[in-house]
């Protein structure tokens, strides 16, 4: 099993696009006690990501619940620095 | 519809901003942590069997590099416990045990090794020979880091950063010029100049670690670095050291087993230790939150707090004299930070609605 943040980056090299909420549910199985797949740390880790150009923002819109919900995507440059450094 | 996309991009800005703003907080602090660390490092080098091996008790090498590589190894070591006890605290053990054997886990250690034993080393070595006059020196690391960026990861070498780090050098030759002067304490030029080749290691480790941070998590990359560099400094520093010395491999270990017991001295590398902690692990995470110029040019204040914190804590709360910065040295960290944020940021980026620096 890969570190966490691996696996939050290592998620866009299999989806076009992701929201933190999207992240949460598919990974929660395998890493769902940990601090860092709350909420606020797994938008920090990808506002993080995306300062550094490993993904980027592909537009944002309001939930259910009217909380605002951010999907990112990995270019083919992202995916294949992404894939170098954790695969 | 168009109403709630309308809020979704105003929720989005406030968001960008509110993160923005952590990240500069966040390297405002690291810096300030930096100043701390050394702060204490000094009042530790000065206390117990430090004193006592200052005043003579060792020779003159012993006490130049041994026990400096020791002071050193002390404060990284006890950062390695700190970090190590955050990370369980903050559920992230099995993470940092996963995250060691990677690519971006083997690079940290490479940049622990670099900033760690070898800067490190040269930095409190740097210290003892010329004071905390070494510490704006240190903070050409920025510059440094563009110039290493610019060879390593063909990034930006523009003009503007050019002007800035001339800016640093100048600082850097007021400095010098103030430690060749007739009352110059022995040995300050030597410390002036190693301080350069600490800020040298740093601008390496600051190029490497910052790329890896941002895909380690920064508190379990912290780990390892401490870590790294307490363990090396032990097994391999220190041992070399006191050969070179002619005291033999384990004549290091036995000074640094008086350290550990010296209770008069241990609180003060403990506290280093914490704020080493932060001092670093904020930041990679300042430089990986708004930005590695940014975050730079922010935590390039350490010129101003390290001074700062010795003379308030060495000077005025324990009464130690000789911590009184002179007019020069205030004046050339005010000039050092302004060639980094020369460096660092864009005037013009700046001013502009929802900008960035660089």
């Amino acid at each position: 099993m890969m570190p966490l943040n691996y696996a939050i980056l290592d998620y866009f090299t299999h989806t076009d696009r992701a929201c933190a909420d999207e992240i949460i549910a598919a990974l929660a199985p395998r890493y769902g006690k940990m601090r860092g797949l709350r909420k606020a740390a797994v938008i920090d880790a990808l506002m993080t990501a995306e300062k550094n150009g490993l993904i980027e923002e592909d537009g944002c819109d309001l939930d259910d619940g009217d909380d605002l919900r951010v999907y990112y995507k990995a270019s083919e440059e992202g995916r294949a620095t992404i894939r170098k450094y954790v695969g | 519809m168009e109403d709630r996309q309308q809020h979704a991009l105003a929720l989005k800005r406030a968001l960008d901003a509110r993160f923005l703003r952590k990240g500069i907080a966040t390297a405002i602090i690291s810096g300030v942590c930096y100043g701390l660390f050394t702060t204490f490092l000094n009042l530790g080098l000065g206390e117990g069997v430090w004193a006592q091996w200052a005043a003579g008790a060792v020779s003159v090498f012993v006490l130049t590099y041994v026990v400096s590589a020791m002071g050193s190894a002390m404060m990284y070591t006890a950062s390695s416990l700190w970090s190590l006890a955050l990370t369980i605290a903050q559920g992230k053990f099995t993470d940092l045990l996963r995250s060691i054997n990677t690519k971006p886990g083997r690079m940290i250690i490479l940049a622990a090794l670099l900033g760690g034993p070898i800067a490190g080393t040269l930095y409190v070595i740097a210290l003892q020979k010329a004071g905390s006059i070494v510490i704006p020196i240190t903070a050409l690391n920025p510059a440094i880091g563009a110039i290493l960026a610019r060879i390593f990861y063909k990034q930006a070498l523009t003009p503007r950063m050019l002007l800035g780090i001339g800016v640093c050098f100048a600082s850097s030759v007021m400095i010098g010029a103030s430690s060749l002067g007739a009352d110059a304490p022995e040995g300050m030029f030597a410390g002036v100049v190693l301080a350069f080749l600490a800020a040298i290691g740093w601008g390496l480790e600051g190029t490497i670690a910052g790329y890896s941070t941002a895909i380690i998590d920064y508190q379990i990359g912290i780990t390892i670095r401490q870590f790294i560099a307490g363990v090396s400094n032990l097994i391999i520093v220190l041992p070399l050291l006191g050969v070179v010395a002619g005291e033999g491999w384990g004549y290091s270990w036995q000074l640094f087993g008086q350290a550990l017991t010296d209770g008069a001295s241990l609180p003060a590398f403990i506290a280093s230790g914490f704020f080493a902690l932060f001092a670093y692990s904020l930041w990679y995470k300042g430089n990986s939150m708004c930005g590695a110029a940014l975050g730079m040019a922010c935590n390039s204040a350490y010129s101003f707090w390290g001074p700062f914190f010795c003379w308030i804590v060495l000077g005025v709360i324990c009464g130690k004299s000789g911590w009184t910065i002179p007019a020069i040295g205030w004046l050339s960290a005010v000039v050092m930070v302004l060639g980094i944020f020369i460096i660092a940021v864009d005037p013009r980026t700046l001013f502009k609605k929802g900008g960035r620096a660089q």
